[in-house]
């Protein structure tokens, strides 16, 4: 087989992975020095493909032969599509001849399970280590954690990767049991324990070797299950609090071919996982916690995002006088951010907060207007009902921004 | 002349890089000279630019071609009290092609120097203006690092290896070529723009003047795989093009090869691709199942061990594993402390964090081998809350501890330790199944309960935790205290009745 049709088998194998991200990794350069490659911790998005989703990563699977039988998965043994297997020189080449034209930051590598999961792991960390030791390449590396493999293997893929990964895949242990009978959750969270406990040991030790210094992520699909977004929250917050996760991407479950019955047939709507998205974010930038976004069993709001959605269930913290309140609270104010909020502070240094402020900083005026006081304004008196103003500020039906959210760390 | 002297006579000020007009800006400002005095122009640039040689890689001749994109390297010498900050927002700025860009710049550092500080905020109307100015600026360098193709070259040709053709929309071309040569290193490759052009030859960087595009038309078999791979990651059952189109505007689509096939993927997608993610070309080839057994496919795994899998309260949900006892099988005496923590929780043992660094050190100031000891917990999964990313300790209540008095049962039942240490309030409550005790009621008094010894004393976290010196030494000694008198009690005899 040609590598072109193995590149098109094992691409198109690997894009149900949500994670994009390039950022996190220490500043390298190849300034005066042999190799290749450089990263300024930030990451960079080469392109766009027409679902919307970054290109930043050669983003492909070491191969799609895979022994387990995970329902929601297109590669699983029972199915149906084409098999392909790279060499490891083949991934080498691959990354290198896509750096040197500027297509991509790095590569990112998963795999289907084969023979074993430490064969499996082996073979990944062969990839990254040729990268990094024959090759001297210094742009991003995400490998995909097997997550029964050997500690041993996950400590070397930390040697050379930037991020590792381990999918928790569902939210719940049942489900996993349900859906992916070769998973478990057990020893997801192990591999994620080991992990973070090498991490720690950087941390506190500085001299060790490095070890995934862009740390690591995860990712839950959904929809395939009947988990709902309470039970995701929580279990995402579990997981950020527990393994120092960066990252937990969630991916609307896609329908794939000849899908068993197990799993549904429809995609949810992929604007439910836009606000998980900002669910998600609020619980690692705004310090919010999983119950304080969904006190109740049952999805987030589909018509106004989380914080608004939070704002108006909370309306005896507002109105909010900007000229006192402190950071934080300012930055739970709906339409207002993390830099406005922070922007706003500096300007209270020099003078009172006005209401023409904030419109030069941009901010959604509209929705801000009944939780906000200002210098000279504040909301009018008694205003109105929760649910005349959520009817007010809901979002218009439009085509949604899905991904923006996957470019930040 | 001088600026100053030029504004004197009624002369536009001449500038034509931020080092340049630093200095005219100074002089200006060090007499006093208010911005609506001020004319400021470009010196005429037509002759300027005349090309370097494309791909010789020879440097520009002598005193020829001054590119006028790329500031001259000497230092800058700060200006009177300008912030770094500010200094820095005014140096991005300066790269925005806006026709009065000097005439802006100068404004906004003469209001900062008049006291005017808020002229830095985006809330200020020049601030508006110079915050979006830094952001036009900085946007083009991040497109360009972005977007920016690099065809190859054959060997044979000799440098530049890559070539890359690109239409920046602002002055960045300087600092985009930094960021190539950190990131391909001793490759050799140019980057040609409508107004100057850089060359790297892998050691030098030389300015190459303005190029046209047909100049870095060149065919790359590369670009056929970029293509395949660019067609093979989309998912069609996601079509989205908005999002797609919102993040690369559209006058930097045409530089770029892949969109070429963008408009065949969207309609492809549209006529049916979309029911299923799978690219079509693959959705069409033959394909395979793995003939694999079940129970072949089921990786080998330690069993968890019952413990693992008890489900008497909530706990296990949030915690890695169940966390049991350690030590002796016959042990004479037992620690029961309250439940693992952070630490404990990761490396499924009791007593391996902060807290059992301590327990170690009472072991030793009491003279007991804590390697005799049997060391469990009365719960044994850890309970905690979110705190910002962190994991922090959360006591459990009643009900799980005696959810969990199973688990502790049977450790009792095969260690049969004599004396049993408990070690705080919740290990207490656990040992004597009850919610009615107190840790301050029993420190030092040691009762028999159920055929064993119980001695009760402070949990190792509460002397890390207890505030002052003075306190921690009197916690720290107590429970040596309690310890060796749990020693001593190993030769009382405890089969008299329950007190
Ligand atoms: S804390 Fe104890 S009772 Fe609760 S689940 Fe864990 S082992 Fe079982």
């Amino acid at each position: 087989m040609e590598l072109k049709d193995k590149l098109e088998i094992l691409a198109d194998a690997a894009k149900y992975d949500a994670s994009c991200a390039s950022s996190g990794a220490p500043r390298r350069d190849s300034v005066d020095k042999d190799g290749l490659g450089a990263t300024n911790g930030m990451g960079i998005c080469h392109s766009y493909t027409p679902d919307g989703r970054c290109v930043s990563l050669l983003k492909i699977l070491l191969t799609n032969f895979c022994v387990y039988d995970c329902q929601y998965c297109v590669n699983r043994r029972t199915s149906n599509v084409p098999r392909a297997r790279f060499s490891v020189d083949e991934v080498v080449k691959l990354t290198r001849d896509f750096y040197l034209r500027n297509y991509i930051d790095g590569l990112f590598l998963s795999s289907g399970i084969i023979q074993s999961s430490d064969y499996t792991m082996e073979q990944l960390v062969e990839v990254a280590r040729r990268l990094r030791e024959e090759h001297q390449f210094r742009g991003y590396i995400h490998l995909k954690t097997i997550p029964d493999a050997d500690p041993r293997l996950i400590e070397l893929a930390g040697r050379y990767a930037d991020r590792l990964s381990v999918n928790i895949e569902l939210p719940t242990q049942d489900s996993v049991t349900k859906l992916a009978p070769e998973k478990n959750v057990h020893t997801i969270k192990l591999a994620m324990g080991s992990i973070r406990t090498k991490l720690d040991e950087k941390d506190d030790h500085p001299k060790a070797p490095t070890f995934a210094p862009a740390g690591q992520s995860t990712q839950m699909i959904v929809g395939a299950d009947a988990s709902d977004d309470q039970t995701i929250l929580n279990t995402a917050q579990t997981l950020y609090g527990s393994y120092k996760l960066k990252r937990v991407y969630y991916s609307a479950f896609s329908p794939i071919p000849q899908s068993p019955s197990s799993v549904p047939s429809a995609p949810p709507p992929l604007l439910r996982e836009h606000r998980l998205y900002q669910a998600d974010f609020l619980l690692r930038g705004y310090g919010f916690t999983a119950k304080e976004l969904m006190p109740q069993a049952g999805n987030l709001a589909l018509d106004i995002d989380p914080k608004l959605g939070w704002a108006l269930a909370n309306r005896d913290h507002f109105p909010l006088d900007l000229n006192r309140a402190d950071e934080s609270m300012i930055a739970r104010v709906p339409g207002i951010g993390l830099r406005t909020a922070k922007r706003l502070i500096d300007l209270r240094r020099l003078r009172r907060i006005r209401w023409e402020d904030l419109s030069r900083l941009r901010c959604s005026l509209k929705k801000l207007a009944p939780f906000v006081i200002t210098a000279d304004y504040r909301p009018a008196q008694g205003a109105a009902s929760t649910d005349l103003l959520r009817r007010n500020l809901a979002d218009a039906p439009q085509q949604m921004n899905l991904w923006p959210e996957l470019q930040a760390a | 002349m001088t600026a100053d002297a030029l504004v004197r006579t009624g002369q536009p000020v001449l500038v034509e890089t931020f080092a340049e007009w630093r200095e005219a800006a100074r002089e200006l400002l060090v007499h006093g000279i208010p911005p609506d005095q001020v004319t400021w122009g470009a010196p005429h640039m037509g002759d300027l630019l005349a090309g370097g040689d494309l791909f010789t890689g020879a440097p520009a001749a002598a005193g020829a071609p001054h590119n006028p994109s790329i500031p001259p390297t000497e230092p800058l010498h700060p200006a009177p009290h300008i912030p770094r900050s500010l200094m820095e927002m005014l140096q991005s700025a300066a790269c925005c092609r806006v026709p009065d860009r000097w005439a802006f710049l100068y404004r906004v550092i003469w209001r900062w120097q008049q006291g005017e500080h808020d002229v830095q905020s985006p809330a200020d109307e020049d601030g508006a203006r110079l915050h979006a100015m830094v952001k036009a600026v900085h946007r083009e360098e991040h497109d360009m690092h972005a977007y920016i193709r690099f065809r190859e070259r054959p060997e044979e040709a000799g440098p530049p290896r890559f070539v890359a053709w690109y239409e920046p929309r602002h002055d960045v071309l300087p600092q985009v070529a930094e960021h190539f040569i950190s990131r391909m290193g001793k490759v050799s490759w140019m980057i040609a723009t409508p107004e100057a052009s850089v060359l790297w030859d892998g050691q030098t960087l030389h300015n190459t003047g303005p190029l046209v595009r047909d100049a870095a038309d060149l065919e790359d078999t590369g670009e056929a795989l970029w293509l395949t791979y660019y067609r093979s990651v989309f998912n069609p059952a996601r079509l989205n093009t908005n999002v797609m189109h919102q993040h690369i505007q559209s006058d930097r689509w045409k530089n770029l090869p892949e969109a070429k096939i963008v408009p065949h993927m969207v309609s492809e997608a549209a006529l049916g691709a979309r029911k299923v993610g799978q690219y079509e070309a693959v959705g069409q080839r033959k394909g395979t199942t793995i003939p694999i057994a079940p129970e072949d496919a089921q990786p080998e795994r330690q069993q968890p061990s019952k413990l693992d899998e008890c489900r008497r309260c909530e706990l296990w949900q949030f915690a890695t594993q169940a966390v049991g006892g350690e030590g002796p099988r016959r042990a004479k005496i037992m620690f029961v402390g309250e439940q693992p923590g952070d630490q404990e929780d990761l490396a499924g043992q009791p007593f391996v964090g902060p807290a059992g660094k301590l327990l170690d050190r009472v072991c030793e100031a009491a003279g007991v081998d804590r390697d005799t000891i049997y060391v469990t917990n009365a719960v044994k999964h850890f309970k905690w809350e979110p705190r910002g990313k962190r994991r922090l300790h959360k006591t459990p209540v009643q009900r799980e501890i005696e959810a969990c008095h199973y688990w502790l049962d049977k450790e009792l039942a095969s260690v049969k330790p004599t004396v049993i240490v408990a070690l705080g309030a919740t290990a207490l409550k656990s040992v004597l199944r009850t919610a009615n005790v107190t840790l301050k009621n029993s420190l030092g008094k040691p009762l028999r309960h159920e055929g064993h010894w119980v001695v009760t004393t402070y949990h190792p976290s509460y002397v890390l935790r207890v505030p002052g010196e003075e306190a921690k030494r009197e916690a720290f000694n107590t429970m040596v205290e309690g310890l060796k008198l749990a020693h001593e009690l190993l030769e009382r005899p405890v089969d008299v009745p329950d007190a």
